[in-house]
């Protein structure tokens, strides 16, 4: 290896350090702060050193009982999370593949007219039609309930725009030899569209996954009762500059987490080297 | 037996244009007939005709007797290669290949000895269980033939099957795909651009042009009786030699170049003389002289390009031709040599309409 090659190596390592740093940063530093005191955290603001409550604070926040019946639990704040992150990622994904399937392979005459319109809900994030949103969620008996929380989330049209791009990369004649083969639309999506996308999948699933599970603002608008919190929505229960709250943060990433390490093979594939 | 019948085909497109003006072609059972034509000229389309991916906006298709205009794809009982194959990512060949006989409803063990027996004959029998993406460009037109041949059609399509192989290949798989055919008796089609693929797989072949048969018959009687200047330039490689000239009544002129021994021509319109590159011969006392310009070596023969010198020139443009000679005859380039006609074998067309008059 001559001397430049070994430089622009290095410098590229270099920047590649300085960004795992810049990302993992802030997990480790909630991650060390967690096994400190609330008070020392309330003194000394985050900690970027071991503090030796680990046991204390994750005990305590692995057995809290709070809410006005205590019903507010780890579990059921992870099983909210669980229902609500799956419930979007599920719909999600399967409301962008039928979308995206109608626009590319049944050619009526506003298909394109749908595709952008689809599109352009992306201009308005939940946030801007909360009012509206809580009015039709509202007269449809929706609050306080888990449909509440999801349903809103659900109309993503960056789903829609994946599997719509992957679908125009199909060649023609595909579709034509699968026709001459016996397959019918019902067919053609079962048989194709599904396990050709499956890389696709995975990463919409994912990401909507997580759209679901980090959701705050609207959850705290829909629902009232206590038995609806997620484990987002517990961290400010909890307190989120104590020690336990710390805790319930790093608690609460671990899932999705998970999540991507099983899905990342198909995930980062898709995302990375579009197909060749 | 009818093999495929076709009557006042017409497809217009939507948008007005018309891909296919009118055609009528009885195919024979287990006939191979080739459509050549130069790109957009329509033949795809009327391939796409018969295997239902266009809908057929005038006119009756019939294969079998049975008219199937309005038959599904599927239920057409034809079978179709692609030109980019077009086999399923997601599926291992067998896969590929069982897809379509699972979706008739065949049963397993059906399904399973169909498959092998096509995979003995194609030779991949090998890589059943591979993805296409792992087989080479040939490998991949044999599976995509396996897919047509275990369903076991009434007609098999090929949308220029060959085109996307190495020419090498392309010459081997011809040979297979005629041997293939000749073995299953199958009424096939094929559509390519390519005249020598054309020429050497047809039983009969249709030359297209501009949406219509512009000739339709067996090569050699193509090759030697061009109804018209198209079918005569489109078959033959090299090229036809086409020279601009006129009739005195007694001779065809072009320039200071006349040749006699020829009648009954018509006077009154200019014509275009078409002799194939065989039929000049190098010949001390040749009516016509070429300069040479570029001399081809193809290993068994040369061929010779050059301006023919004398012939009434186009916009300043000499008129160039083209002779097959012996690999030993090599002249230096603006030599000249005198050529000798095969006038028996010369075609005369109108220039007007292209129609062949001797």
């Amino acid at each position: 290896m001559t001397t430049p090659q070994a430089l622009r190596s290095g410098y590229n390592h270099l920047v590649l350090i300085l960004g795992v740093i810049f990302l993992v940063g802030p997990i480790a530093l909630t991650f060390l702060s967690s096994t400190h005191t609330s008070a020392t955290l309330a003194r000394d603001s985050l900690q970027f050193s071991w503090g030796g409550h680990f046991l204390d604070n994750y005990s305590r926040v692995l057995t809290l009982e709070a809410g006005f019946t205590d019903s507010v639990t780890p579990l059921a704040m992870l099983k909210n999370s669980l229902i609500v992150g799956l419930g979007v990622a599920t719909l999600t994904t399967g409301f962008s593949i039928l979308s995206a399937y109608a626009v590319v392979f049944f050619r009526f005459k506003i298909a394109a007219l749908v595709f952008w319109l689809v599109l352009v809900t992306l201009l308005f994030p939940l946030e801007a039609r909360f009012v509206n949103t809580f009015e039709v969620a509202a007269s449809l008996g929706l609050i306080n309930t888990h449909a509440g929380i999801i349903l809103p989330a659900v109309a993503a049209a960056i789903g829609t725009f994946f599997y719509r791009q992957y679908f125009l990369t199909l060649p023609e004649e595909l579709l034509e030899a699968a026709i001459m083969d016996g397959t019918g639309p019902v067919k053609f999506f079962i048989d194709f569209i599904i396990p050709l996308s499956w890389p696709r999948t995975a990463a919409i699933f994912i990401i909507s996954f997580m759209i679901g599970w980090n959701q705050y603002l609207w959850p705290l608008m829909i629902s009232t009762d206590d038995s609806l919190y997620t484990l987002v929505r517990g961290i400010r229960l909890i307190g989120p500059t104590s020690g336990p709250g710390m805790a319930l943060v790093i608690i609460t990433i671990i899932p999705p987490f998970l999540l991507l390490l099983a899905f990342q093979k198909w995930a980062f594939n898709t995302l990375h080297v579009e197909q060749k | 037996m009818a093999g495929v019948e076709l009557t006042g085909v017409r497809k217009i497109y939507p948008n007005g244009a018309e891909a296919v003006r009118g055609v009528d072609m009885t195919i024979e059972h287990g006939e191979f007939i080739v459509f050549v034509g130069p790109s957009g000229c329509g033949k795809s389309t009327l391939l796409r005709m018969v295997a239902g991916l266009e809908s057929i906006t005038e006119g009756e298709i019939s294969i079998d007797g049975r008219i199937i205009n309005e038959v599904s794809p599927a239920d057409r009982d034809v079978a179709m290669v692609f030109q980019n194959y077009a086999l399923y990512p997601h599926m291992t060949v067998r896969g590929n290949m069982s897809y379509g006989l699972k979706n008739r409803g065949n049963s397993k063990a059906e399904i399973h000895e169909k498959v092998e027996e096509a995979a003995k004959m194609l030779r991949i029998h090998d890589f059943l269980d591979r993805r296409p993406q792992q087989l080479s460009g040939g490998q991949r037109q044999r599976v995509a033939m396996g897919r047509a041949i275990v369903r076991e059609p009434k007609v098999f399509l090929f949308d220029e099957p060959l085109s996307n192989l190495d020419a090498k290949l392309r010459v081997q798989m011809r040979i297979e795909i005629k041997r293939l055919q000749r073995r299953m008796d199958v009424t096939s089609i094929y559509v390519t651009h390519d005249q020598t693929e054309a020429m050497t797989l047809a039983d009969r072949l249709a030359v297209i042009n501009d949406g219509r048969i512009e000739q339709m018959g067996a090569p050699l009687e193509l090759y030697n009786n061009p109804t018209t200047l198209f079918v005569a330039s489109f078959i033959g490689s090299p090229q036809i030699n086409l020279v601009p000239v006129v009739f005195d009544g007694d001779k065809l002129i072009s320039g200071d170049i006349a040749l006699s021994g020829f009648k009954d021509l018509p006077t009154d319109a200019d014509l275009v003389l078409g002799i194939r590159p065989d039929d000049l011969t190098q010949n001390g006392e040749g009516e016509v002289s070429l300069r040479v310009d570029l001399v081809e070596q193809h290993g068994a023969e040369n061929l010779i390009y050059g301006a023919l010198l004398g012939a009434a020139a186009e916009e300043g443009e000499e008129t160039e031709i083209c002779i097959k000679v012996d690999q030993q005859t090599l002249p230096k380039i603006d030599a000249t040599l005198k050529l000798g006609v095969n006038k028996s074998r010369a075609l005369v067309f109108r220039k007007d309409n292209g129609q062949r008059v001797l």
